[in-house]
Parts: structure tokens; sequence; C-alpha cells
């Protein structure tokens, strides 16, 4: 059986090591002998969400998260009926920035950077999370949060981060999370092969 | 007040050079009298600026230690002490009590953040940038925002010199009008043809974001390139050098010059210093005789145990450092083993950021590598990141120290043993792995 992964635009964002993110997954799905196929979207390509399992955007610079943002405008109805079919994705970093357009969580624009340590638990799994921040965009809803934190910055100055609806998740937090998280990747795992 | 703080420091350097003490403190204390006291200095005409993310050290020292050897009296931060403090220590040392700075020239080797404060007082002659890419990324977050500081800070009359090979750098092409020297290096034996590396600064053109196209590529994005929608390309550099790594010289015209070492950057930091020995009328045949003597004793490499080692020096949270290592060694086509490690990631702050880890192209080094040695702190961190990478586990081993794997190293079957370490982990490795008794 094969999982079908998406990466957006890893050419242009692509800060802190996020496509680690897709190697652990990538890892962990193998040993399970699934077999994984990752496809590298550009913004030149067409992004077709009925074709993937699982989508992945990270982190990037101010000038290439505008450009990742005109392109993703275009498939808000693609978006929304990908999260409203369960199927799986993972914002992480200041890619969260992206899909305030969808309305479903609101952004704020941070007057310096947050970098912090995070310890965290959630409900995804058992076990602490231990991951990075590095974000100049934090989530504002305080609403289907997803990391309650020890340490590190949550949403609207709370210890609580991070976004989710339906399986789509999105998080300030950075590691790469789940090359740092083998119990969150196992959460991924699970969800995307009972998904199959 | 300036006076006050002048001879404050002064004295304060005096007795620091009684006891062997660190060079910041007589700059803290002189600006906390006068916190104006850069603006009120009297600088010479020729105050060079060197940044950058790697590199500038080397840099400014060549350029630094050879007009001194040309003769000239030369106010340099050869400590390395790059932001304010240190420079402010720099400059008090070389300046009379009116604040006249005694010298013909000033070189700095400059944090790249604290251009911003330092440019508005210094106006330099010559700012030399050695590369941007991604560094120690809790403090930086990512290039465009040291990018932006000395874009915003640098004055109009400056003079940029800096790398034609990098598309990333002539965005100051893009977005200033100031004068801009470049210099290049020649597609030469390790130049390749197809882009090997993941997760760097900039694959699209700084003007139309359409993707870049090569002819050739010297490492990560340096090389030879063009826009295929719009004009934006790889333009003849004023100094263009021609490499041959393997004898460690490179050539400029008719000249040869010592790079002081068998990796990329030594020849790249080279250039960078000749480009600016040259504008300011060096003769060559001094620069010649000057690099010879700094870059004589640079060697990675000793014998020990019947096998080579190799000792490569990187710079923990700077991905492209870890780079060049690992580009190093897949030169090297022999069977070898890996050993990659440090004692600390950072000594500026206490944040445990490790995604820097990811951004290293490791995947790379399976080819042709018999074992990885893991090691120090985060040896299990750095194990991960190998397994992600698909390095098969058996291959793998950790160990908190490199004494604990000396004996397995030395006993493996292969020739030949590279360390790709954090700069803090080459006299260690050197130490350890070194044979007792033996000189090489």
């Amino acid at each position: 059986m094969t999982i079908n992964i998406a990466h957006l635009f890893p050419d242009i964002l692509n800060l802190y090591g996020e496509n680690g993110n897709i190697k652990a997954l990538k890892y962990a799905l193998e040993k399970l002998n699934y077999q994984v196929s990752i496809t590298n979207v550009t913004i030149e390509d067409k992004i077709e969400f009925p074709k993937y399992d699982f989508v992945y955007i990270g982190s990037g610079r101010s000038e290439y998260l505008k450009l990742a943002q005109q392109k993703l405008l275009e498939y808000k109805n693609d978006i929304l009926s990908y999260i409203k079919k369960d199927k799986v994705m993972l914002v992480t970093g200041n890619a969260l920035s992206l899909f305030e357009f969808l309305n479903l969580y609101e952004v704020s624009k941070e007057q310096t950077f947050k970098v912090a340590d995070v310890k965290a638990t959630t409900s995804l799994c058992n076990g602490m999370i231990y991951a990075f921040q590095n974000t100049e965009y934090l989530i504002k809803s305080t609403t289907n949060l997803i990391f309650n934190l020890e340490s590190g910055f949550g949403n609207n100055e709370t210890m609580l981060e991070g976004f989710k609806e339906h399986n789509f998740y999105v998080t300030s937090l950075i590691g790469p999370l789940l090359a740092r998280n083998d119990n969150l990747t196992k959460y991924f795992v699970n969800t995307l092969t009972e998904n199959h | 007040m300036k006076t006050l703080a002048i001879i404050t420091g002064k004295i304060l350097i005096f007795l620091g050079s009684l006891l062997h003490r660190g060079s910041t403190l007589p700059g803290k204390t002189a600006l906390k009298i006068d916190k104006k006291l850069l603006s009120k200095l009297k600088y010479p005409e020729n105050t060079i600026v060197i940044t950058g993310s790697s590199g500038k050290g080397s840099t400014s020292n060549l350029i630094a230690t050879t007009l001194k050897n040309n003769g000239a009296k030369v106010t340099f931060n050869e400590s390395g002490s790059n932001l304010d403090r240190g420079i402010t220590t720099t400059l008090l040392k070389n300046c009379t009590l009116t604040g006249k700075i005694k010298t013909d020239y000033i070189v700095l080797e400059m944090d790249e953040r604290y251009t911003k404060k330092a440019f508005q007082y210094l106006n330099p002659k010559y700012v030399i940038i050695t590369n941007l890419t991604k560094d120690q990324p809790p403090r930086q977050h990512y290039t465009d925002l040291v990018y932006q500081d000395i874009l915003e800070s640098i004055p109009k009359d400056t003079k940029i010199i800096t790398n034609m090979d990098d598309p990333y750098l002539r965005k100051f092409s893009k977005d200033l009008k100031n004068e801009i020297i470049y210099y290049s290096i020649q597609e030469n034996k390790y130049s390749y043809k197809k882009q090997i590396f993941e997760n760097l600064n900039i694959y699209r053109c700084p003007y139309c974001h359409t993707t870049l196209e090569y002819s050739y590529y010297n490492f990560e994005t340096l090389g030879k390139y063009n826009c295929p929608s719009c004009s934006f390309k790889y333009e003849t550099p004023n100094y263009l050098g021609t490499l041959d790594l393997d004898s460690s010289i490179i050539k400029v015209k008719n000249d040869k010059y010592e790079i002081g070492g068998d990796m990329l950057y030594n020849a790249y930091n080279t250039l960078a210093a000749i480009a600016t020995l040259k504008e300011l009328d060096i003769p060559s045949s001094t620069i010649i005789n000057s690099f010879k003597k700094i870059n004589c004793s640079k060697k990675t490499s000793f014998e020990s145990y019947n096998k080579t080692f190799t000792a490569i020096s990187c710079k923990a949270e700077n991905a492209t450092t870890y780079n060049q290592a690992v580009f190093k060694v897949i030169s090297d086509k022999s069977k070898k083993d890996i050993i990659i490690g440090w004692k600390e990631i950072s000594r500026r702050y206490n944040y445990f950021d490790i995604s820097w880890l990811y951004d290293v192209e490791f995947e790379l080094l399976l080819k042709n590598t018999h074992k990885f040695y893991c090691c120090g702190i985060d040896a299990e961190n750095i194990a991960k990141r190998l397994i992600l990478g698909g390095i098969p586990e058996e291959k793998i081993i950790t160990a908190p120290s490199l004494l604990e794997i000396k004996e397995e190293v030395i006993k493996d079957e292969v020739d030949k043993v590279y360390g790709i370490l954090n700069f803090d982990y080459i006299e260690p490795f050197k130490e350890t792995m070194r044979e007792e008794n033996n000189d090489n």
C-alpha cells in the first residue's frame, strides 16, 4: 500500500530543516512496510489535493510566504474539502500565517520573533513533546488547541498552542517536530494508516 | 565625557594586558561613560569592514596582516571580538586622547547584525560580505533579516566587495546604488552540474522568482547561474579566480596565491581578501608573499595508527559549513569512517535548537562510508538525523566522548577517518586520535 505525501513548496519554504518532518514520517511508515511516495510541489505545479494522503508545509522567508500564499488562495475550496474529508495536513512554524484565509483560525503577527525551547503535552499522544519555536507569527484563536505548553509561547498569550480541525493540524512548533518526537509521528502514522 | 571614556578605556586596556584578561571590558566601561563615544572618534579614510555568516575572521586576518606586511599601521580586532564592546576596545587601543585613530587603516571583522549600529559612525570605505547563509537560527531567524540590516545601514559611498557566484548576494545590486566589486571562482575540478543540496536560501531568481538554471555549481548555490525568464544572470566579475584546490593555489590574472587549505571556503576567503587588497592598490608580490606566510600551517590531516585522519572544522548552527565538510568528504571516493560531533552547539545562548542538523545533506555520505561515529553530548540526536536520512542503523555508533570510540576506530578496517566537527572538537579529536610520540 502506498501513502502519498505532498510537500508544498520545499524549494522556497525550507527554513529550520523542516523536511525532517517528511523524513521522520517516511521512516516510520516504511518500518511498517508501507510504500511512501513523496511529491515536492512547486508554485508552478498544480496542487492535486485529492491524490494526497498527507500534505505538509513548513516555514519560509517573508518574501516566499507571500509567493506561497498567492498560490494557495487559488485552492481555498480544494483545501476545505480536503479537510472535510478527514485527510491529513500538517502546517508548522511561520507557515501557520498562510491559512488565515480559510477562516478557521486567526493569526497574530508578533512585534519580535518568538524564540523558545518548547516542552509540551498533547491529547494526540502520550509522553512529552520537545520542540522549538522561532517565529514572527502565532495563532490567535484559542479553540481547537493541540498542545499544552510547559514552556514556550502559546496562542494569544496562553500556554495552549496550535489549531486542529478534523485532521488539519497547525502549529508554530518546529524542531523538526516529528523528527524530534516519535510519539507524535506514531500518531500521524496511525491516523494515515487508519484512513487507508 | 569623551575624554574620560577614552582615558578610562585605555587604563583598563593597560590593566587587562597585565592580567591577560579579555577584550570586551574596556569597551563596555567606556561606552557606559559615554554612550555616543563611537560617533565622536575620528576615523581614517581607509576603514574596512568584513562581515558575513562565515569566513569573516580568516578574511579579515588576511587583509589586516597583509596591510601590516606592506608597512602600514593597522587597527584590527584580531581577537575576533566583533560586537560593540570588543570593537570599541580595539578602537580605544589605537586612538589618541582626543579620539583620533592613529593608524592608516582600520580593519574590522564585524558581526553581521552589529553592522546596523556601526555603519552610522564608521562610514567604511569598503564592506566585504563573505556570504549570507543560514546561521544561528535562534539569533538570526533567517538570512533576509541580516540582509535587511546591512541594506538599510550601508552608507551610500561605501563600496561593497562580494561574491558573484552567489545569486543571493546579487540582491545588493538589485536594491542598492552603491558600487559593488565582485569576485568569482571559475568552474574547477570539483564543480558539478546538478544541484545536490536541499534546504538552501535561494534557488529562484531574486527579480522574478523563476527557478534559476546553472551551467555548473561550485558548491550549494554558488556557481554560474542564469534566469530563464528575465535578464538576471551571472556577470563577468572584477576578480576571477582559477582554482587548483589540490595544490591549494588560486590564480587571479597571472598571479598565484596560496589559499591555506584544501577547502573551497579557503579559496573564497582568500579571493575576497585579494579583491580588497588589490582595490587598495597593494602590489601583487606583497600579497603573494604575505599569504605564503599566513596561509602556511593549516594542515587538516595527520597520520596515526596507519590511518589518515582529517579534521574538518565546522560551525554549529551553520548548515553551510557542515555541507562544506560533507562535500569535502564525498570528493574522496575511497572507503572511510566518519566521526561527527561537538562539545556544545552554542556559546551565545542556552537554546537547544537542532533544526539546522536537518538542513545538512548528510544523505550524501551514505556512499563509501563504512561507519558513522556520532560523538559528544548530542550523539543521539546526530544518530537520529542520520537514521532518518536513510543511513542503516548498523553503520551508526554513538558515544558520549571521542575516547570511547578510539579503540574501535583504530581497529577498523578502513584507512581513512574524517572528522566532521564543530570547531570546539578539533583539538580533542587531534589529541585523542594522534598516536603518542607521533609528530605528524
